[in-house]
């Protein structure tokens, strides 16, 4: 199986350059899928996913994320793996990903496998090695563990699909949110022929479902679903495009989740954007988390979020606030009696904060200070609510009055002197983010 | 005078109390105090209570049955926490359980400062637990066993136990809290066990295999290259993984 000469490569150097070349995937939960071990190998998965390590840029490590090879034939413009770069290149033997993962996991260092690739002399050839690797996984290393893996697309379909049944989650990437975009970037690839395998995918689990449905022990196919990512701001998409486009994914193509991955300059490149202070735009990707949340728990649509006119993300304010501040004749709210989709609207109620007052009211009239008890921020959630027909304080409904108040209270880190805080998940306070999903 | 049992830190010697204490004082005011670890007042009777598996199976079958399977799951928790007060908040409990009309909706009435407690701890004992359950680092014995050292507040190993049982199946591996000097024992293809009492023997217990260190190596370069360097972040980084976990998991071991 090895084809190209990799003298005197140590699997210490092969680790570090095939992990390095994988870490701008953002992706690394190890969510979706509950399985206990059978008692006849090693390994399990717990829904929520587990975290095993932060890294120094703060992500968490759940899984053993590697490329397999970061060979490739294409020329993709943002790639540091990219054919006309002349950096050190490395593969893998299925064999070497296996002992990593299984040593790995049984000392508890991840909860399994991430297992990306570059393409090496063609789809097919390079979707044969992960298949294989995943297969000697699976049967030979009995390994029960969690594992994601790259749909490569081009690849035959067979491929896929029997990959498909040994893997956990499958993703491909969109890279670029259009195709316009993937043309200048991305030139060996289109729009096609990413939608194509994601598309194959999706039909696949519809079919297991019904496969499992009629037969329990029919064998799973990704369990956990399928994801994909794209990169913001190596292109001009404005943020609208972006959530647009996110949303049909997630509608037609039933996606579990969309990731954003802030763009980092690897490569100097014409094509390519220069950013200021050289900085990846951490902010933007993170006020498009804030909005994807709000898709998926909130029942936003993109449309509400964005439109022709405010095209981009508020900086100072979350997507959340600025929907409110733009229908403030929706407002003020009774919590007593507004009805559960409502609650969601209102900044500073979570949507668990939204079940609890649901619930709570039923026993009697809530007052602020039960509201407080329920996860409710009120320093942001008074100037759009009343507790039994009262505001907590005077409040002019104005949007600008309003806006000037939330801006004290808040968003004080923007003027943080390492400017990178905001970044920080802890921040989807108001969403009642815990940090379980997003790893 | 106020009647206080005193008995070990354990989950047989607590139940113990718990279920003489309820025999004798349900009505009354009572106390909890771990041996060693109490501090000696004016009228206040002391005794020390005689620690039986038997006491505890019908205490435990008792709130099981009386106070609901949550209610259990939360007071088992709590108990084993490093507050000194933790019996007596859960005697308390117990008894406010009673006063109620549904005592199985017992962890719900917070405003009783015992319950809170109670809640509180049992809150913070399964958060620790479960930071040990991603925390935990093996390293390989030369006798193949998966050996792990710990260092935590509460005493976490059973709240772990099945987690990892679960999970290697077919290994030996171990388990040491160094604080409560407790280990949690899983011998390939049998029910784990908890072993107390001192170091088996040290030695052998730094005497790692062959390959060990090679992995050690492997999966500290594998923790350096991942990390994106633009977008470093300590802060962060220290807020998902405290400090104190650090000096025993291997990614770390320079840091020591
Ligand atoms: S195909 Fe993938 S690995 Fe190859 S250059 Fe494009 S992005 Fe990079």
């Amino acid at each position: 199986m090895q084809d190209r000469i990799h003298t005197g490569m140590t699997l210490e150097e092969k680790l570090d350059v095939l992990s390095d070349a994988a870490k701008y995937d953002v992706s690394c939960t190890s969510s979706g899928v509950d399985r206990k071990g059978d008692g006849t190998g090693m390994g399990n998965c717990s829904k929520a996913g587990i975290c095993h390590s932060f890294s120094s840029d703060g992500r968490c490590i759940s899984l053993l994320k590697i490329l397999f090879t970061n060979e490739c034939i294409y020329d993709c413009r943002y790639c540091v793996n990219r054919s006309s770069n002349d950096i050190v290149r490395a593969s893998f033997t299925p064999e070497e990903v296996c002992t990593l993962t299984m040593e790995f996991y049984r000392r508890n260092y991840i909860e399994g496998l991430f297992l990306s690739s570059g393409v090496l002399k063609s789809p097919d050839y390079t979707m044969e090695l992960i298949y294989a690797t995943l297969y000697r996984l699976r049967h030979v290393c009995r390994f029960q563990g969690y594992i994601h893996v790259k749909a490569i697309p081009g690849a035959n379909q067979r491929l896929i699909r029997l990959t498909g049944y040994l893997a956990d989650r499958m993703s491909v990437n969109l890279e670029l949110p259009t195709a316009g975009s993937l043309r200048l970037l991305a030139p060996h690839k289109s729009r096609r022929n990413i939608l194509t395998p994601m598309r194959l995918v999706q039909n696949l689990s519809e079919e297991n479902r019904q496969e499992i449905a009629l037969y329990r022990n029919a064998p799973r196919f990704v369990p956990a679903g399928q994801s994909t990512q794209m990169i913001i701001g190596a292109t001009p998409e404005t943020d609208r495009q972006i959530l647009n486009v996110a949303e049909s994914l997630y509608k037609k193509f039933d996606l579990k989740r969309v990731f954003y991955s802030a763009f980092v300059p690897v490569n100097k490149d014409s094509a390519l954007p220069v950013l200021p202070g050289d900085k990846p735009p951490l902010l933007r990707e993170h006020r498009l988390y804030q909005a994807d949340w709000l898709l998926r728990f909130y029942h936003f649509e993109a449309a509400e979020l964005l439109d022709e006119d405010n095209p981009n993300f508020n900086v100072l304010l979350d997507p959340k606030c600025c929907w409110a501040l733009r229908h403030l004749e929706q407002f003020p709210v009774e919590v007593n009696r507004a009805d559960y989709r409502m609650l969601l609207r209102v900044p500073g109620i979570g949507y668990k904060s939204a079940v609890r007052i649901v619930k709570a009211r039923k026993m009697g009239q809530l007052t602020f200070d039960d509201l407080k008890k329920t996860g409710v921020v009120l320093k942001r959630a008074l100037y759009f609510i009343t507790c039994g027909g009262r505001m907590m304080y005077p409040v002019r409904m104005d949007e600008d009055y309003i806006t000037r108040n939330l801006l004290n209270t808040r968003d004080k880190l923007l003027g943080g002197s390492d400017g990178i805080t905001f970044r920080q998940l802890s921040l989807f306070d108001d969403m009642n983010f815990n940090g379980v999903d997003i790893r | 005078m106020r009647q206080i049992y005193i008995c070990t830190d354990t989950i047989t010697g607590l139940y113990s109390a718990l279920h003489d204490a309820w025999a004798e004082n349900r009505d009354g005011d009572a106390g909890i105090s771990l041996k060693g670890r109490a501090q000696q007042q004016l009228f206040c009777q002391y005794k020390t209570v005689v620690e039986t598996e038997q006491k505890a199976r019908r205490l435990e079958r008792m709130i099981r049955r009386y106070m609901g399977y949550n209610t259990y799951w939360d007071i088992y928790h709590a108990l084993l926490s490093e507050d000194c007060e933790k019996g007596t908040a859960v005697f308390r409990t117990m008894q406010a359980a009673r006063r109620i009309e549904d005592s199985r909706r017992i962890m719900e009435h917070l405003g009783d400062q015992d319950v809170a407690k109670v809640f509180a701890m049992s809150r913070s004992v399964s958060n620790e637990a479960h930071m040990y359950e991603e925390f935990i680092r093996f390293r390989e014995l030369d006798s193949g066993i998966l050996f792990s050292e710990i260092s935590p507040k509460a005493q976490i190993l059973t709240c772990i136990a099945d987690h990892f049982a679960d999970r290697f199946p077919l290994e030996n591996w171990m388990i040491y809290d160094k604080v409560h000097e407790v280990f949690l024992v899983h011998k390939k293809q049998e029910r784990w066990a908890l072993v107390w009492g001192g170091m088996a023997d040290a030695d052998a217990l730094e005497r790692v295999s062959e390959n060990e260190k090679d992995y050690e190596k492997l999966w500290q370069i594998f923790f350096s290259s991942i990390s994106v360097r633009e977008r470093e972040n300590p802060k962060c980084q220290r807020n998902h993984l405290p400090f104190r976990f650090r000096p025993e998991m291997t990614e770390f071991a320079e840091e020591k």
